[in-house]
């Protein structure tokens, strides 16, 4: 995604997450609770009852892309939160002790939920701020799920489903809908859909849209699927990718190689990535992560789709289901390399990928490289060691 | 008997624990389970006739882990895997890893591609316990445990051995919390260091041979009579998720105090509760993990751990609280702070220390130690 290169509906972006910001604020004023959620989280519960969803992993990317993670960061570790958890769980702790919010203050939740699926930094920093912010906190337990499908993970997470709905109409002293959750259910089916078709067009050679561009595009599906904005933003965006593949505008000037990254991006130096990729004719396609949101629900047994697609989802599940993930994608997208960021932030997926390296290496045929950095602290960043991580991989494109 | 004798079992236990590992494997015939941290029905792997080997202490040589987990992650998990691939493992035929953090959430499939073992399996304990879900989730769970294990063992366990695998652990951890109280009562009975020591040996020995030593123990305590003292120790509170090394014990007791209470998973959350004898064995195994006091796995709603660590220092009439974290264990940093807050909102004054397993500094650590025992009313024997 180069300067020259941005897509029009970038703006409508621009609009639609300021509206949503916004819509945040109101909510306060209005009366509507604010209820924090996690990235991947069943949020079509939390649109269907009404509340307001609220992402602080998104606050943590924002300022980690504006590049002062370390500063809100400080706060935090003036109160003893070392430097090595995460760096979203550092930024929203330290916004919440810290004086200055140079990109605004935390929304501040009313209740908060967090489904473990992803992470346990997520429910350690909600069990931290459910204290600071005296807030109600429920926790979607997710016991991790191997290679099968996993029935007593399904029922346990079945039965919390309940448990959090009695959560919620014992807060709001509403009863739940379950015909608005199978609307809502219907918005999220289509935006998965349109996402993951925007996503596949990185497939064709040349490519109109990659990584770098999905990441950019990727927070309504994060933070508005559900919605009809969601669907309606990538509506467009698909048009609009459609027109350049017929213009012949692709994604990079000379694409030559196709390449796989895992897994967030490193916000603070986004674009020096995609430059860095870019000029040496490779184009990043494909992404566990950005592919996370890939769902697909059963409208008539809502609760144990929602149990199906949010308990198995791949970064819930074991070494092998993950490694086998990523070389189906590899086959799928063509690629020639794949690149590894051992994120220090995010444990859950930084360890094992030394060994998934190697594995995959074997298996594939193809070069592979892990490089050490962190995705929102520029002080476990070195432009050198990554350069001298990342050369010798180039070079062994072919 | 004199009680050093008695407590040398258990040292020279941790000392060179492979020695009677290997001893018992040649005397039974049968096969040796690994665990992580401590929140694991090791009663389930015994009665399937293995020995249950708790992978806590022991010196390892970190660096041979770096391969294959990087630096920032915490030296539990790093010491565990570099004392498999160093060897020092080499008597274990299987590994239990209970998932409590992201690190242990991962390990054991890395563990599968460095060093397998015939079997593996991870304990997916629930993260919550406040719910009625978690208690129906973990009684399946502990169902997929058992069949695991009886799998690896090729015979069924029968309910008459669980029982009696039940009632021993039982015993053991009774025992040891018989002689936690006595020291409470007169703390110049027995010393802080011996009182781990004995909880930590007991992970790596047989278990019939720990219930017959903390017997004769347990005697020869009670028979000791109680000392006139000119001063009474300071009673100083730990907490953190596992104590290492143990000589902070040494430099608290040097310094004039003498620790009265924790919440570590190798010392008091090891022993504090038992499994109670019920027909449904598995059932009251699952109430046992979900009545354990708080960790930092996840924090309880009816049972806050900060509320519970403050009240119980305060209680326990504890002159100061020591809040150590094991470097780059994240579930315990989220804790701290609020913790610290809260002990030092009870009344108690509180610091916090960091270390790692085989890497922290002795002489930094015994200086803090000794300023922290000065500022609590403590000082030199
Ligand atoms: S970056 Fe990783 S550790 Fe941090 S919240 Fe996301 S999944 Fe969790
Ligand atoms: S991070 Fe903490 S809880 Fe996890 S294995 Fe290490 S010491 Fe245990």
């Amino acid at each position: 995604m180069s300067a020259k290169n941005i897509f029009k509906t970038a703006t409508l972006m621009k609009e639609i997450m300021a509206r949503y910001n916004n819509a945040g604020k109101e909510a306060k004023k209005n009366g509507i609770p604010v209820a924090w959620v996690t990235a991947v989280f069943p949020v079509e519960i939390i649109y269907a009852a009404g509340l307001f969803p609220y992402y602080p992993e998104n606050y943590g990317a924002v300022a980690a892309a504006k590049k002062i993670a370390d500063k809100l960061s400080s706060a935090a570790e003036a109160r003893g939160y070392a430097q090595d958890l995460c760096g979203y769980a550092r930024c929203g702790i330290g916004d919440a002790y810290a004086d200055e919010h140079p990109i605004g203050e935390i929304l501040e939740p009313d209740l908060l939920f967090c489904c473990n699926t992803q992470c346990g930094s997520l429910p350690k920093w909600f069990e931290v701020a459910g204290r600071f912010y005296n807030a109600p906190y429920f926790l979607l337990d997710t016991p991790r799920v191997g290679l099968e499908t996993d029935e007593l993970c399904k029922d346990y997470f079945i039965e919390q489903l309940h448990e959090m709905i009695a959560f919620i109409e014992n807060f709001s002293g509403n009863t739940f809908d379950f015909k608005k959750l199978s609307e809502v259910l219907a918005l999220s089916n289509e935006a998965c859909r349109l996402w993951n078709e925007i996503l596949d067009t990185a497939a064709l050679k040349p490519a109109p849209f990659g990584f770098f561009d999905a990441c950019f595009h990727m927070a309504p599906i994060v933070t508005l699927r559900g919605t009809q904005e969601a669907v309606d933003y990538y509506r467009a965006l698909k048009e609009e990718i459609d027109e350049r593949i017929e213009k012949g505008i692709t994604a990079i000037p000379e694409e030559r190689y196709k390449i796989y990254f895992d897994h967030i991006p490193c916000w603070p130096r986004l674009r020096w990535f995609s430059e860095l990729f870019a000029s040496r004719g490779a184009l990043v396609v494909a992404s566990q992560y950005t592919h996370s949101w890939a769902y697909s629900f059963d409208l008539e047994r809502p609760l144990e789709s929602l149990a199906e697609n949010y308990t198995h989802e791949f970064v819930n599940r074991c070494f092998d289901y993950r490694v086998q993930r990523k070389i189906n994608f590899m086959t799928r997208y063509g690629v020639d390399g794949f690149v590894f960021f051992s994120n220090r932030s995010c444990k859950p997926n930084a360890i094992g990928l030394y060994a998934k390296n190697k594995l995959i290496r074997e298996q594939t045929g193809l070069p592979g490289v892990v490089f050490e950095a962190d995705m929102s602290d520029l002080r476990f960043f070195s432009e050198a060691q990554v350069l001298s991580e990342l050369e010798p991989f180039f070079e062994q494109l072919t | 008997m004199n009680k050093p004798e008695l407590i040398e079992p258990f040292e020279n236990a941790l000392i060179n624990p492979a020695e009677q590992v290997r001893q018992w494997k040649k005397e039974n015939g049968s096969k040796v389970v690994g665990f992580l941290m401590t929140d694991v029905p090791e009663e389930l792997a015994h009665a399937a006739g293995f020995f249950p080997y708790g992978i806590i202490n022991g010196k390892a040589d970190l660096e041979k882990a770096d391969t294959h987990l990087q630096t920032w992650v915490c030296s539990h998990a790093r010491s565990s895997l570099a004392l498999a691939l160093g060897n020092k493992l080499d008597f274990l035929d299987g590994l239990i890893i209970p998932q409590t953090c992201d690190t242990t959430r991962m390990l054991l499939d890395l563990w599968k591609q460095v060093q397998p073992l015939p079997y593996m399996d991870d304990f997916r304990l629930p993260r919550q316990v406040d719910r009625p879900s978690a208690k129906n989730y973990l009684v399946s769970e502990l169902k997929r445990l058992r069949h695991g294990l009886e799998q690896f063992s090729g015979c069924t366990i029968d309910p008459e051995s669980l029982k009696q695998s039940v009632n021993l652990y039982n015993q053991n951890r009774k025992l040891m919390r018989k002689i936690v109280d006595l020291h409470a009562q007169d703390p110049a009975l027995i010393s802080s260091r011996e009182i781990y020591t004995i909880i930590n040996g007991a992970m790596v020995m047989p278990r019939e041979k720990v219930s017959e030593l903390l017997d004769g123990i347990v005697k020869a305590l009670e028979e000791q009579p109680y000392t006139e003292k000119d001063r009474e120790p300071v009673r100083i509170f730990l907490s953190g998720t596992l104590l290492e090394p143990l000589e902070i014990l040494d430099y608290i007791e040097e310094f004039g105090g003498t620790v009265i209470g924790d919440d570590f998973q190798n010392g008091y959350r090891y022993i504090e509760s038992d499994v109670v004898l019920k027909d449904n064995l598995i059932e009251a195994l699952a109430e046992r993990q979900l009545n354990r006091i708080p960790s930092a796995a996840f924090d309880i709603e009816h049972k806050p751990r900060r509320i519970f660590l403050s009240n119980l220092a305060k209680e326990k009439k504890a002159r100061g609280a020591i809040l150590f974290h094991i470097k780059f264990c994240e579930p315990e940093n989220f804790d701290s702070y609020d913790n610290l807050q809260a002990m030092q909102k009870n009344g108690i004054p509180a610091m916090r220390i960091e270390t790692q397993f085989g890497r922290t500094g002795l002489g930094q650590l015994r200086t803090r130690i000794h300023a922290f025992m000065e500022m609590v009313g403590g000082g030199s024997k």
